[in-house]
C-alpha cells in the first residue's frame, strides 16, 4: 500500500472478489423468480401430405404441416438477470412402430420483455417429417410450448408455456401439397 | 535531479498510518458498494443499476486512495538521531 501501483494491486484484487460475490448473489436470485406463465396453445390442423425427400429424390416421404395459434404472456419471465428467451413448439407423437418421438417445429427468440406477449398464428418453421417415412397409423399426439429462460449470470432454466389439452389426429392427405 | 522528482511523484509514497487508513478505505467502501448496488438493482430490476453504481463508486475510490494526499501522509517516520560512534570522535 505504500506506493501508487501496490495501492492499485491491492484495490483491483479485492474489487474482482467483491465482483465474483455479486455475480453469484445475482445468480442467486434468480431462483427467487419462481414464475411459471401459462398460455393456450390451440392446434388448428395437422395434415400430412405425401411428399419427396430432398436428398433422395425417389424417396417417398410425408410431410406434416401444422397450423397453431399460440397467446401466451410471458412477461412475468422477465427479471433483472433475464437475457433471452427461447420459445419452442415441440411434437410428441409416436410413430408407426411405437417410438416417442420429439420434434422441434417452431421457435422463437425473444429478447425484450415488450415482445414477450406472444400471439402468434402460424405454422410449422421447420420441416415436420417422420424419419420412417410415414405418419401411417400415428395415434393422436401432444403439442407443447416449451421456453428455454438464458440468465445474464447463472443457470439455464426450462419450462412448459403451454399444452394441448387433447391430443390431436394426424389428417392423412392422398393429394401432395399445392401453394 | 529532476528523474528522481518524477519518480517520486509517480511512486506516490505514503506513511504506515495512512496505508493502514488506505486499506480500510477500500475493504469498507467496496464491501458497501457490492451491497448497495446488489440491493439497488434488485429493487429496481436493472442490471444497468448495479454495474453503474458499482462502476461509479469504484472510479471515485480510485481518486481517493490512489494518490498521495497529504491526509496519508500526517504521520512520517520519525528516525532515530544518528548515533555517535567511537570512529568519528
Amino acid at each position: 500500500m505504500h506506493s501508487v501501483y501496490s495501492r492499485i494491486n491491492n484495490l483491483s484484487a479485492f474489487l474482482s472478489t467483491c465482483t465474483m460475490v455479486l455475480l453469484a448473489a445475482i445468480a442467486l436470485s434468480s431462483f427467487v423468480f419462481n414464475a411459471d406463465p401459462k398460455g393456450d396453445l390451440l392446434i388448428a390442423s395437422v395434415k400430412v401430405y405425401p411428399a419427396k425427400s430432398h436428398r433422395y429424390p425417389r424417396k417417398k416421404l410425408e410431410m406434416g404441416f401444422v397450423n397453431f395459434n399460440i397467446s401466451a404472456d410471458l412477461t412475468p419471465l422477465f427479471n433483472w438477470n433475464t437475457k433471452q428467451l427461447f420459445l419452442y413448439l415441440e411434437a410428441d407423437y409416436q410413430n408407426t412402430k411405437g417410438v416417442n418421438n420429439t420434434v422441434v417445429i417452431w421457435d422463437r427468440i425473444v429478447r425484450r420483455k415488450e415482445d414477450a406477449i406472444i400471439n402468434v398464428a402460424g405454422r410449422n418453421k421447420y420441416a415436420f417429417k417422420e424419419i420412417s417415412s410415414s405418419f401411417k397409423n400415428a395415434p393422436a399426439s401432444h403439442y407443447s410450448l416449451k421456453y428455454n429462460l438464458m440468465p445474464h449470470v447463472g443457470v439455464l432454466t426450462y419450462g412448459e408455456a403451454a399444452r394441448t389439452v387433447e391430443p390431436v389426429d394426424f389428417s392423412i392427405e392422398t393429394k401432395p401439397y399445392e401453394v | 535531479m529532476s528523474g528522481n522528482v518524477l519518480q517520486e511523484y509517480l511512486e506516490g509514497k505514503i506513511d504506515f498510518a495512512g496505508q493502514k487508513l488506505v486499506d480500510d478505505i477500500v475493504r469498507i467502501w467496496l464491501i458497501a458498494a457490492t451491497a448497495i448496488s446488489f440491493v439497488a438493482g434488485f429493487a429496481l430490476q436493472s442490471l444497468l443499476v448495479t454495474f453503474s453504481i458499482l462502476g461509479l463508486s469504484t472510479v471515485a475510490l480510485l481518486v481517493v486512495v490512489i494518490p498521495p494526499w497529504p491526509m496519508f501522509n500526517r504521520h512520517p517516520v520519525k528516525w532515530l538521531p544518528v548515533a555517535e560512534t567511537k570512529k568519528s570522535k
